[in-house]
């Protein structure tokens, strides 16, 4: 018997092989007395293992069993614990770091812009008039990088002062 | 607060109040059921820490499909299933971490089996039933879990071949193979027992 035939055999005894190729091995049993005692054989495994899990039980109580299959289903359903609310200040960082990034490069943005040297006021230059004296006048050409300070004198309040003390010659 | 008895109510009533929420039904399933689930685990494992270990996965794994739960074979049939699942799934993590022996290699490759003489005395004929149990039990346990799993899968599940064949990752051939030599190892094994008890 080769190994194909005990297989077809075991497919037999399992009820695996459709009718005709059954009725065939059927055949062949009754004739052949060592594939019949195969049969037997393989047959005599299949009642042993029948039953043979029977009386076996779990060696813990039922309560004891229950309370560990429970205490995992609750620890695995609780919800995941909530973090700590951030401090005042931790959560004031938060918006306060990208700001001040933003504010960053913006000024960035804004000295780039601006031709080098020049940092305010107009391209011809700017005129300052001295509140404190009306006298004295600030020019400041930023391009060709000079300042004139024009100084009437007298200064016209001093004129005026003058014609009303009578002094002037 | 007083809880419901749920020791005569039928397993499906169970599953559908389970499957509500209800943990005292589930504790009742669990209680009807835990023995066979720990059965089916500790034949496959062989060792009793582990299977107490898979069968408590089992219980909580089912716990979280059971709204997957149809009805389309029993409760009991159900649990079986994904006990078995874990065990195999333990079993390919083990076989990953350890050295192939010689002889599983040797089961592997056939032929074994073929060389076997027939055992033509029942070997277990006129036995107890308790004294049964332990030689199949020793007898399995020096089987490769291949060997073993295919056999119970087949035995003890009642699976046909494509069924063992998906559940366990390999050809029908493959499962014919395995189941052949487990059955005829078997044989021998229960036949050498007989023996040495009668010297």
């Amino acid at each position: 018997m080769d190994y194909n035939e005990q297989l077809r055999l075991q497919a037999f005894l399992d009820g695996e092989l459709p009718e005709a190729e059954a009725s065939k091995v059927a055949n062949w049993l009754a004739r052949d007395r060592e594939a019949a005692a195969m049969l037997e054989e393989l047959r005599h495994t299949c009642d042993a293992l029948a039953g043979s899990e029977e009386g076996i039980q779990l060696p813990e109580s039922r309560e004891f069993f229950w309370s560990k299959v429970q205490r995992e289903i609750q620890r695995l359903e609780a919800p995941a614990p909530r973090s700590a609310p951030a401090p005042l200040f931790a959560r004031w960082r938060r918006f306060l770091v990208p700001a001040s990034a933003l504010a960053l490069v913006f000024v960035a943005a804004v000295w780039l812009i601006q031709p080098a040297g020049q940092t305010g006021g107009t391209a011809a230059g700017d005129i300052e008039t001295a509140l404190a004296n009306a006298g004295a006048f600030t020019y400041r050409d930023y391009s060709a990088g000079a300042t004139l300070v024009w100084i009437s004198y007298p200064a016209d309040n001093e004129i005026a002062e003058s014609d009303e003390m009578g002094t002037v010659d | 607060m007083t809880v419901k008895d749920h020791s005569s109510t039928d397993d499906q009533t169970l599953v559908r109040a389970a499957q509500q929420g209800d943990m005292a039904a589930f504790e009742e399933l669990v209680a009807r059921h835990r023995d066979r689930i720990y059965a089916r685990a500790y034949s496959m494992m062989r060792n009793e820490e582990e299977a107490i270990d898979l069968s408590q996965e089992a219980w909580v794994k089912s716990w979280q499909r059971l709204a997957q739960f149809q009805g389309e074979s029993s409760f009991g049939t159900w649990m079986t299933r994904i006990v078995i699942n874990l065990c195999l799934d333990q079993l390919r993590k083990q076989k990953r971490q350890r050295t192939e022996s010689i002889e599983a290699m040797d089961e592997e490759s056939g032929g074994v089996e073929r060389q076997m003489p027939v055992i033509t005395v029942n070997p277990t004929a006129g036995l107890e039933r308790g004294e049964l149990r332990q030689r199949i039990n020793r007898a399995l346990g020096q089987l490769s879990y291949e060997h073993r799993t295919v056999l119970l899968l087949h035995e003890f599940e009642e699976m046909e071949y494509k069924e063992i064949a998906r559940t366990m990752d390999c050809s029908i051939g493959t499962v014919m193979s395995r189941l052949f030599y487990a059955r005829r190892k078997l044989a021998v094994l229960l036949a050498d027992l007989k023996k040495q008890d009668s010297v």
